[in-house]
């Protein structure tokens, strides 16, 4: 290849090249979005269109009443609630005793640090699945087999490792000066954690907040597992429970699909910084 | 900061609530998988020690063998064929084509949608009569090729496996954050001694993200094929004729079943198997063709 970029003819091979591009990014994209757009048309279809008509065909009248029927009849809006709830409060929990744990292991010296935070990543590194049969010996006798307490025990529990890790990750990157001045200035333990600490690491908690919620949100495996009432099932439980309910009625399903996804679509455009961030910080780890 | 005389018992109070999780949620579970694995119980009578019996039984069931081939098969397709497609990915986004921005934000879209979700999607998809793809076939005139892609033996596995293998979003986003950290002058020196786009991925940003993000991306790749559960639960829940099995259903029928002590054993192989592959993907990835990169590198560097 003589020709340089510095020069701004384009060669013919260098026009191949970005037309392969183009087609590449386009075709990712696509395959991305046009299932997507193709359930969300066929939420807004009736039964008849969807069955007898073109897969491609756009609905004559946009069927919302299949949202409703999704939402009142399937008792959606009872899993969404359940699923913010578990959620929100195993999130909380999760941060701060993640932030307590990553403030010792960031911040002292002391003996035994180095075996703790082995076993913290090694906690990223287990595959969760395989350890279904003792999460539920535990649950159970904990008394917490088919409870809101034992779920969010479970999803607090899970996610300490990666948040840990994510929390720590900050708080490493705050200079020792400020805690030592502090500590001359008379602060104690506490002292320093809630007030230097703590909200220097404003965004290492959001992080691993963010992507704590989302891993709640999206579990599955768990939730069906240690959940059996129907009061206290999660969206993500809810979804194959649809699918058997809603096995006619094929439209309903999509429109109860689509409910489930909204959100996590929603909250990733809204903390997208919080959320790629926590993934790939964590990943680079692992 | 060493931890000072008062700090001990703050710092012992702070520090619990976190080592009894770990204990609680992850030693203790791995080490009650292990210690079931050699019992038969059905987690009501008294169980009886077994050794390795479960093991044993576990390698004559075929369809125990049958979801240990679909997991290898698995994981090799998400190391070396998903990763890959990921990082050409990575490649060309990061040169910051127009709406790449755009472009990052939805292919991570599939990454925040639920396993559940999703395969519910593809079940839609692949469904025979009302299915996507059937709908595509036809309209395109391929419409003999229609078929129920989840309900053929032949078909079933492929099907579960490859709508997975192009959504590249959370590798390619992992390599892209790697790629900006090179320094652009190796890319500018290469521009003027007239490396082409191609050239320059080859050997400069593929040698620089090879030993970090590329090896983190195919490690994590292979790890969650091994551990595939939702896909395959939902959308064929293991069938047709077992030939959709993986590790973690086969596991979790086994304890529906009441069996714990083989369901724990197959936990124990998943387990180890996971280890393997990290071990042997870190062994090729930092062998002997990582010198020969080093020096292809230094020599385009001293140019």
């Amino acid at each position: 290849m003589t020709e340089s970029r510095v020069h701004h003819k384009l060669s013919p091979k260098e026009v191949v090249l970005a037309v392969l591009r183009w087609i590449l990014i386009i075709f990712f994209a696509l395959y991305t979005l046009f299932p997507l757009v193709w359930l969300v048309i066929s939420s807004l279809k009736t039964n008849f269109e969807f069955l007898a008509l073109s897969p491609f065909a756009l609905p004559a009248k946009p069927q919302w009443q299949n949202y409703v029927n999704a939402l009142s009849v399937a008792g959606l809006g009872r899993m969404l609630l359940n699923s913010v709830f578990v959620g929100l409060v195993a999130t909380i929990f999760n941060v701060i005793v993640a932030s307590m744990s990553a403030y010792c292991i960031s911040r002292f010296r002391f003996k035994g640090r180095e075996s703790i935070y082995t076993l913290f990543t090694a906690g990223i590194l287990v595959p969760l699945n395989a350890l279904m049969v003792p999460y539920f010996v535990i649950i159970n006798r904990l008394g917490l087999y088919n409870t809101y307490g034992g779920m969010i025990l479970l999803y607090c529990a899970i996610g300490i490792p990666m948040s840990t890790f994510l929390i720590r990750g900050l708080m490493d990157s705050i200079p020792l000066d400020l805690e030592e001045a502090a500590y001359i200035d008379g602060c104690g333990f506490f002292g320093r954690f809630f007030y230097v600490i703590l909200p220097l690491s404003r965004t290492g908690i959001v992080t691993a907040a963010t992507f704590e919620f989302l891993t709640c949100w999206n579990e599955f495996v768990f939730a069906n597992l240690i959940v059996s009432s129907e009061k206290l099932r999660t969206i993500q439980v809810g979804i194959r429970y649809f699918t058997n309910q809603f096995s006619t009625d094929y439209v309903s399903m999509y429109a109860a699909i689509v409910i489930s996804i909204v959100p996590s679509i929603l909250g990733y455009i809204l903390f997208q910084e919080q959320i790629i961030s926590g993934m790939t910080s964590g990943a680079v780890k692992g | 900061m060493k931890p000072t005389r008062s700090d001990r018992g703050p710092l012992a109070a702070f520090l619990s609530p976190a080592l009894v999780i770990m204990l609680t949620f992850f030693v203790l579970p791995v080490i009650y998988v292990v210690v079931v694995s050699m019992l038969k119980w059905n987690g009501i009578s008294a169980p009886t020690v077994v050794w390795f019996q479960n093991f044993e039984k576990l390698f004559r069931d075929k369809s125990f063998i049958r979801s240990v081939t679909n997991n290898i098969i698995w994981a090799l397709v998400a190391g070396f064929i998903q990763v890959p497609l990921a990082m050409l990915m990575a490649i060309i986004l990061s040169r910051k084509p127009r709406g790449w921005k755009f472009f990052r934000t939805v292919y991570f879209f599939p990454q925040v949608i639920s396993g559940i979700a999703l395969a519910t999607l593809w079940r839609a998809i692949y469904s025979a009569d009302t299915g996507l793809l059937n709908g595509l076939l036809r309209a395109i005139g391929l419409g003999h090729l229609a078929r129920d892609w989840l309900g053929t033996v032949e078909t079933a596995f492929p099907a579960v496996l490859i709508y997975w293998v192009f959504y590249v979003g959370y590798y390619m986003v992992i390599m892209m954050a790697d790629i900006t950290t090179i320094d652009t002058a190796y890319y500018e020196a290469a521009t003027i001694d007239g490396a082409s786009d191609f050239q320059q991925a080859i050997y400069i940003t593929i040698p620089l993200i090879k030993k970090t993000s590329l090896l983190t991306c195919v490690t994590l790749a292979s790890v969650l094929g091994l551990r595939q559960f939702e896909q395959v639960y939902m959308l064929t829940n293991g069938g047709p004729a077992n030939t959709t099995n993986t590790m973690v259903l086969y596991m979790y029928k086994k304890m529906q079943d009441s069996n714990y002590g083989r369901a724990s054993a197959s936990a124990v192989i998943l387990i180890l198997v996971g280890v393997i592959f990290i071990v042997c993907i870190r062994a090729i990835f930092t062998g002997r063709n990582e010198e020969a990169a080093a020096a292809r590198k230094r020599r385009r560097e001293m140019k």
